[in-house]
């Protein structure tokens, strides 16, 4: 055990800060989930790719770097402090992209993956049906097979960013006489084929953060077929772990919000409220232990062990902490956090996000019984 | 950055489990609750032999010569099997505290007992069973003890009157008393925590309500998974504070109080949904949950409760 870094991750830390130092803009980017921020944002994520920063952990010849998890963990961490944008392409480059490195052909990768390392091409996770939520297996879109083509029916819901995105990667039933996550497969399809209808929905902040994708007689190229015909769940699931697991939330992120948080009980906070100033303190052992718990998951990656359901573990973690550090914000605004604007803006609007992480990516009522049926090894309840 | 254990820190704790599978099942930590010491002098042996009680003491003193880091996974097994006495008194503090003294070959070969008195609680565990006992800068010896009546059978508690003291050092590796057995209490904690964990995921697995296993039932199923959940998220906190412990970080302090008040509520988490698991089974003096569930009411008191370690933090973090 040595929790020093070594000097290559030093020097990586610092090229890291000093790059994002002169490139970060300097005022905050509207919100990508408008048309003009969404624009902005994706412009940002080409300074970034130009400089060898949007996916560090991809290989070189696909617009990484090459670093191993522990210098991605310092690269999101010189990320989050920097304050810089959000990042529209999260669904391709940290999610999408490990899988098709897994599982895509040759040439899927040599297709797919530069252009998304540049957010050339921006993508959406349309898996989500109005009827197929967590009851993911029971998706009824479906990909039928004409010549070497895919005709796509059906409607997915709540694919994020889906109302600007370029293409979206979906999972399709190929096999109507297969039951549940039988005969499902993961296709990979272009947001502006006819027959594709984008409706946006408006998220709970008003902006239109995500849509419903209605696909009528859709037709793509068989080649886009990612992983084995009718073997589309377990491609799913490997994404699924890898997001859950270690990718959608780095520490940094919660980490950096809880400096956010003391700072505004230095400024707002009643020094002599115990309460309050455990409340605070607990946060930070929360944002730090999840630091911590990351790091050790990482090393035990690289050491070659995988993660399986304790990746479900991660994912309540930091979603109710995510939850907790606003409520305990929101606290300390008092009567300021009723508004949208002034000094409570920046937490109000997190606090309405935050409470969307116990849903996306698996409710935590799901990732709950995950843990007990794997981990735990208690027999199925349904 | 490597945040991992080696292989031979691995190997020493699962031998050390082995060694307790056997040695200290719940019928022997019963036997030490029921010979009113709350001690095991054939385990201790045992132990003695394995190098555990000597693993922090200086290799040129007779020891293992490790460190807190090789220690933090013996002190989670040995939570694991809820030994009783004062194992963690002796190994974590006394023996390397004392491995210059004039005790320090009897505390080696386990023919002297020690344990520890620190300042953040008035009460002296395992006195009765302690040849000597550690308190700040001297060692009392020859004192009389009157047992308080500590819940945990296998932790029994005294006040102390009377005895001599002479100077000694109560620092290990640099750290006070009170701080390493926060640290080895924290790991201990989280040992006791995976133990109830297991035993009511067994449990859950066994018995049948309804016609079915009552581990298929979502609420047993959430409350578990819960449990586990804050376990899981105590042990890197832990881990980091043994390694901020043994290379003389600036913020061992802070790191080690993050740890016990993490792994104190973690365990008290674990008893109550554990105990909720059994049902009517979990209130009986019978049913061997008991042992786990108050060696962790006994510890998360001990050394520093959780309010106290996170103020602690709290000073570090919030006014640093
Ligand atoms: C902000 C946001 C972004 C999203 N982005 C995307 C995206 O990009 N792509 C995409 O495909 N999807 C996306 N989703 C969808 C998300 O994955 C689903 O909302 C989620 O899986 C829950 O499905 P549902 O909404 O149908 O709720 P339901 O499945 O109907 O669940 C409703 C409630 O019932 C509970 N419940 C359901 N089944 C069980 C059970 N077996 N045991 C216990 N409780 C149960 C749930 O936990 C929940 O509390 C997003 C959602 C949000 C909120």
């Amino acid at each position: 055990m040595d929790l020093n870094e070594t000097a290559q991750e030093s020097a990586f830390r610092s090229e890291a800060r000093t790059w994002l130092e002169a490139n970060v803009p300097t005022s905050a980017l509207p919100s990508f989930d408008t048309a003009e921020g969404f624009a902005l944002h994706r412009a940002w994520e080409q300074k970034l790719y130009d400089g060898g920063w949007s996916a560090v952990s991809w290989p070189v010849e696909y617009g990484g770097r090459d670093a191993d998890y522990i210098m991605w963990l310092i690269f999101e961490e010189e990320y989050y402090r920097s304050g810089a944008p959000g990042r529209v392409n999260q669904n391709g480059i940290f999610l999408l992209g490990p899988t098709i490195m897994e599982v895509g052909t040759q040439a899927q990768k040599t297709k797919f993956l530069p252009s998304m390392a540049s957010s050339e091409i921006v993508w959406a996770q349309a898996w989500s049906e109005p009827n197929a939520g967590s009851d993911m297996a029971s998706i009824r879109s479906k990909a039928t097979r004409d010549g070497d083509e895919w005709v796509l029916n059906g409607q997915k819901i709540w694919a994020s960013r889906a109302v600007w995105a370029d293409w979206c990667f979906g999972i399709f039933r190929t096999d109507p006489t297969a039951e549940r996550h039988r005969g499902l497969t993961f296709i990979l399809c272009p947001l502006d084929l006819p027959g594709i209808t984008v409706r946006p929905i408006a998220q709970l902040d008003g902006d239109t953060g995500f849509a419903e994708i209605f696909f009528d007689d859709v037709r793509v190229p068989l080649a886009n077929t990612l992983g084995e015909e009718n073997k589309g769940w377990a491609v799913a699931m490997a994404t699924a772990g890898f997001e859950r697991g270690v990718s959608l939330r780095s520490p940094a992120r919660f980490t950096e919000a809880v400096k956010r948080l003391i700072h505004l009980w230095k400024t707002y906070g009643d020094p002599t409220d115990t309460a309050l100033s455990d409340a605070v303190t607990d946060a930070w052992m929360q944002a730090e232990g999840y630091r911590l718990h990351t790091y050790q998951t990482v090393t035990g990656m690289l050491e070659g062990r995988t993660i399986g359901a304790e990746a479900s573990l991660n994912k309540i973690f930091w979603s109710e902490m995510d939850v907790r550090i606003h409520e305990i914000a929101l606290q300390i605004l008092g009567p300021e956090a009723e508004r949208m604007e002034g000094p409570s803006e920046r937490w109000v609007d997190g606090f309405l996000f935050s409470l969307s992480g116990p849903i996306y990516a698996g409710t935590n009522e799901i990732q709950r019984n995950i843990i007990a049926d794997r981990v735990l090894q208690l027999p199925k309840g349904m | 950055m490597k945040f991992s254990f080696t292989q031979d820190q691995r190997l020493f704790a699962e031998g050390l489990r082995d060694l307790l599978s056997k040695q200290c099942t719940p019928t022997h930590v019963r036997e030490a609750w029921e010979n009113q010491t709350g001690h095991l002098p054939d385990l201790w042996s045992r132990l003695t032999e394995m190098g555990v009680l000597s693993m922090l003491v200086p290799e040129s003193q007779g020891g293992m010569g490790g460190t807190l880091i090789d220690a933090v996974l013996l002190f989670q097994e040995l939570g694991r099997a809820a030994v009783p006495g004062p194992v963690l008194e002796h190994m974590a503090v006394a023996a390397p505290a004392l491995a210059h003294s004039q005790w320090a070959h009897a505390l080696n070969d386990g023919t002297a007992t020690a344990t520890v008195w620190v300042d953040t609680g008035p009460y002296v565990a395992h006195a009765q069973v302690a040849d000597l006992i550690l308190r700040n800068d001297a060692v009392i010896t020859g004192f009389s003890s009157t047992d308080v009546h500590g819940i945990d059978g296998g932790r029994q508690l005294f006040t102390i009157s009377g005895g001599s003291e002479s100077a000694a050092s109560a620092q290990v590796f640099g750290l006070p008393a009170s701080d390493v057995m926060a640290l080895a209490s924290a790991a201990y904690l989280i040992g006791v925590s995976e133990a109830m964990i297991e035993v009511a995921a067994e449990y859950a697995r066994q018995r049948e309500q309804f016609g079915k296993p009552i581990g298929s039932f979502q609420a047993v199923k959430h409350l578990m998974s819960d449990a586990l959940l804050k376990v899981e998220f105590a042990k890197a906190p832990t881990y980091r504070a043994a390694w901020s412990a043994s290379t003389g970080s600036s913020t061992a302090l802070r790191d080690i109080s993050m740890a016990k008040a993490l792994a104190s509520e973690a365990a008290y988490r674990a008893s109550r949904s554990t105990m909720q698991v059994h049902g009517g089974i979990g209130y009986t003096w019978e049913a061997d949950l008991q042992l786990w569930m108050k060696k962790s009411w006994a510890l998360m008191r001990a050394y520093g409760d959780a309010t106290y370690h996170r103020r602690r933090v709290g000073a570090s973090v919030l006014h640093g």
